[in-house]
C-alpha cells in the first residue's frame, strides 16, 4: 500500500472528477470538462476530459484526442513508457503516459481511459520531473477518479464540500466572490446550491430570514425552522404554477411545481449555505435533500 | 509615445508587489465603523473649461470622499507599505474564513480600484 503523503491534503471534486493536490495549489480556472490548477498564478496541473462516442475503437479515439489536444493547446505530445511499478487501485483505468512541449514550456502527464464510464481524461503536469514511485505526480494520479463510486457525486472546491444524488447532472454554475451558485438537473427536478460569505458581514444588519428573501426573491410564504448539522435552518416550502392561479385550472394543474428551500448559517465556516429544490408534483421528494450542503437534517420528533 | 510599453508582469510577480497608501489621503472613522477616505481629485478637462468659463472655484481640484464598508476597511488597514499583495490576501482570507481564491479575487479587484483612484501606489519588491 502507498504510504500517506502529507503534501496531498486538498481534494478537488468537480463534475465527477476527483483527485488530491497539495494544499497550496488552487483552481485557477474551470469549466464543465476542464480544470486548471496552479500555485500563485503559475500553472501546475491541467485536466481535460471528454465522454467517448457510442461506437469507437480505443486506438483511433486516442489518436483523435491527442491530435485534437495538440492542435487546441498548441503542444507536441510524445509517448512515454509507463513508470516502473505504477499500479492504480481502479482496475478499469488504462494509463498512457506522455511528455509534451511547446515554445515556452514543457512537462509530462497521462491519458486515462476508464472502461467503466468510457471517459477519456488528460492530466498534464507543467514540470518535467519524472512520475516515479511515491513522487507527487504519482500520488496525484493515484488519487484520481473519474466517476462517482456510490450513489452520490461529491463536489469539493473553493471551500464547498457537498454531495448530490448521482443522477443529477451539472446544469450551470457561477462562482463570484461572496456568492456561489450551482445548478443541477435530473428530469424536471432542479437542485440549486448556494453559498454566501462571509456570514458575519452579511448578517451584520439583517436576519437570516430577511437575507434569504432578499437574495432569493421568489420565496413565498413563511419560513419554518428545523435542525441540521450546522445548527438551526430555515425552510420555505410552497407550490406554484405557470402563472398566478394556474393550479385551479385543470389543464394547467399538471404544470404545478413544488419548491423547497433551506438555508442555514454555518458559523464555523463563516458562510451561509442554501439549497433549493424545484420539482413537479410527481418527482417531488423531500428526502432528496435530506443530506446536502447544509448537512444532515434531523427528523422532528 | 506612440507605442506603449507592454506590461509583461505575471500574476506571480503582481502578487509580490507591495501596495502603499497615498499619504495625501485623509481617513476618518464614523460611528458605524466604516472608514471615509477623502482626497483631492482633478476635474476632467471638459469640466475645467466649464470652471474657467463660469469663473467659479479657480482650482482645478475638488475633494472626493469614499466610504469603505467593513471588508474594505479590513483590507485598507492591512496596507502598511510592508505587506505584499499575497500576504494581504492570506490575512484577509484568515480574518473572514474565506477560501484563498475567493479572497484573492475580492482583494485584487479592491486594490485595483483603489489604485485607479490614486489612493494607493504599488511598489515592486
Amino acid at each position: 500500500m502507498l504510504k500517506q503523503n502529507n503534501d496531498l491534503q486538498k481534494s478537488i471534486a468537480w463534475n465527477e472528477i476527483v483527485l488530491k493536490v497539495p494544499s497550496a495549489w488552487e483552481i485557477d480556472s474551470l469549466d464543465t470538462t476542464h480544470i486548471l490548477v496552479g500555485k500563485d498564478g503559475i500553472p501546475k496541473l491541467e485536466i481535460k476530459w471528454t465522454d467517448s462516442p457510442k461506437q469507437f475503437t480505443l486506438e483511433k479515439y486516442l489518436k483523435k484526442f491527442i491530435a485534437q489536444s495538440q492542435r487546441t493547446l498548441n503542444i507536441k505530445i510524445l509517448e512515454l513508457p509507463a513508470p516502473e511499478s505504477f499500479l492504480h487501485p481502479n482496475n478499469n483505468f488504462k494509463f498512457f503516459f506522455f511528455s509534451w512541449e511547446n515554445a515556452s514550456s514543457n512537462g509530462n502527464g497521462a491519458l486515462i481511459f476508464c472502461s467503466c464510464c468510457k471517459k477519456l481524461t488528460m492530466i498534464r503536469f507543467f514540470s518535467t520531473s519524472k512520475i516515479s514511485f511515491h513522487s507527487l505526480k504519482y500520488l496525484i494520479l493515484f488519487s484520481f477518479c473519474d466517476h462517482p463510486v456510490g450513489n452520490e457525486t461529491d463536489w469539493q472546491l473553493f471551500g464547498l464540500n457537498f454531495s448530490t444524488p448521482q443522477n443529477f447532472k451539472l446544469l450551470e454554475y457561477s462562482f463570484k466572490p461572496g456568492c456561489y451558485i450551482i445548478n443541477f438537473k435530473h428530469k424536471k427536478t432542479i437542485l440549486t446550491i448556494f453559498s454566501w460569505g462571509p456570514a458575519l458581514f452579511l448578517l451584520e444588519e439583517t436576519s437570516l430570514s430577511e437575507f434569504a428573501t432578499t437574495r432569493v426573491p421568489k420565496l413565498q410564504g413563511f419560513a419554518t425552522t428545523g435542525v441540521c448539522s450546522f445548527g438551526n435552518y430555515l425552510e420555505w416550502s410552497y407550490s406554484h404554477g405557470l402563472f398566478k392561479n394556474a393550479a385551479i385550472l385543470p389543464l394547467f394543474n399538471r404544470y404545478k411545481f413544488y419548491t423547497l428551500f433551506r438555508i442555514c448559517n454555518n458559523t464555523q465556516d463563516n458562510r451561509i449555505f442554501g439549497i433549493m429544490m424545484d420539482a413537479p408534483e410527481k418527482q417531488f421528494n423531500r428526502d432528496l435533500i435530506k443530506r446536502s450542503i447544509i448537512g444532515d437534517i434531523q427528523e422532528k420528533k | 509615445m506612440i507605442f506603449k510599453k507592454k506590461n509583461n508582469r505575471s500574476k506571480y510577480d503582481a502578487l509580490l508587489c507591495i501596495p502603499e497608501k497615498n499619504r495625501l489621503v485623509k481617513e476618518s472613522t464614523i460611528d458605524s465603523g466604516d472608514v471615509i477616505l477623502s482626497y483631492q481629485s482633478v476635474y476632467k478637462p471638459l469640466f475645467q473649461k466649464i470652471q474657467k468659463f463660469v469663473r467659479k472655484n479657480p482650482d482645478n481640484t475638488f475633494k472626493r470622499k469614499i466610504q469603505l464598508d467593513r471588508l474594505g476597511v479590513d483590507v485598507w488597514h492591512l496596507i502598511n507599505g510592508e505587506k505584499n499583495v499575497k500576504a494581504i490576501i492570506k490575512e484577509f482570507a484568515n480574518l473572514h474564513s474565506l477560501n484563498y481564491k475567493e479572497a484573492e479575487i475580492s482583494v485584487t479587484l479592491f486594490l485595483r480600484s483603489l489604485g485607479e483612484k490614486g489612493l494607493i501606489g504599488i511598489k515592486e519588491p
